[in-house]
């Protein structure tokens, strides 16, 4: 496991379920107006961070959910 | 021992060397064991391993950073050249030991939680794009992070990568 990973494997998939539920509600024009511009932009945030496995907010703080 | 001895010690050694840190109590050292001590057979001669119990060697584990164990550390008369942390199996133990002898950190290899999610999340945003009055945005996201998933084994990938290395090694 590389060192720079800070997410266990359910965060992951928590994070990539939830990115993928945000851009399909934005991008498909389920959840419109604001709230449906944010949910496009924001998706990609725990999409990437699932997918890559590396949480910036975690690294700042120290923590992480897998084992070092 | 500490670190300034163990590289000292490795500078004077003839072959590049594969530092192993592992503990009676650590379950992935033991299964890793077999496989390691096969390989470093296979390479005997070469490259040579040598194993340091985190236990009994607290401040070589704090001087060298060593955050979880097992730890493999690459190292040739140059110093260090790559390390891998938690268990490997057998074929990227012949890597380790191959980068360790051709002085060059080996290749990573997505694991299979990443190949799964990158590729479920793929299809998933394909499919969504196709059931929403085909939304071209999300199937093309969706074929990039499908694409992601597979990215290593594709051959125009190999065929293009070593160039793009020696690329940016120009640069």
């Amino acid at each position: 496991m590389s060192n720079w990973i800070n997410e266990s494997g359910l965060d992951r998939v928590i994070r990539v379920i939830v990115g993928l539920v945000l851009l399909v509600l934005g991008w498909g024009g389920i959840v419109t107006g604001t709230l449906g511009t944010v949910f496009k932009i924001l998706g990609f945030v725990p999409l990437l961070t699932g997918l890559i496995g590396f949480c910036p907010a975690y690294a700042l703080f120290k923590f992480r959910t897998n084992k070092a | 021992m500490d670190r300034t001895e163990l590289l000292k010690k490795i500078q004077r050694h003839p072959r590049p060397v594969i530092v192993e840190f592992w503990a009676p109590w650590c379950t992935p050292c033991k299964v890793m064991e077999p496989a390691l001590k096969q390989v470093a057979k296979e390479f005997q001669g070469k490259v040579d391993l040598w194993r340091y119990n985190a236990d009994e060697h607290p401040e070589l584990v704090r001087d060298l950073r060593v955050m979880g164990i097992p730890t493999l550390l690459g190292f040739n008369a140059q110093g260090e050249i790559f390390r891998r942390t938690g268990a490997l199996p057998l074929a990227g133990l012949r890597e380790a030991f191959t980068a360790a002898l051709e002085g060059k950190k080996p290749e990573k290899h997505l694991s299979a939680l990443e190949r799964a999610l990158r590729a479920g999340a793929g299809i998933a945003l394909i499919i969504a794009g196709i059931s929403l009055q085909t939304n071209w945005i999300l199937m093309g996201l969706g074929g990039i992070v499908l694409f992601s998933a597979v990215y290593d084994r594709c051959p125009i990938v190999q065929a293009i990568k070593p160039r793009l290395e020696a690329l940016f090694k120009k640069g």
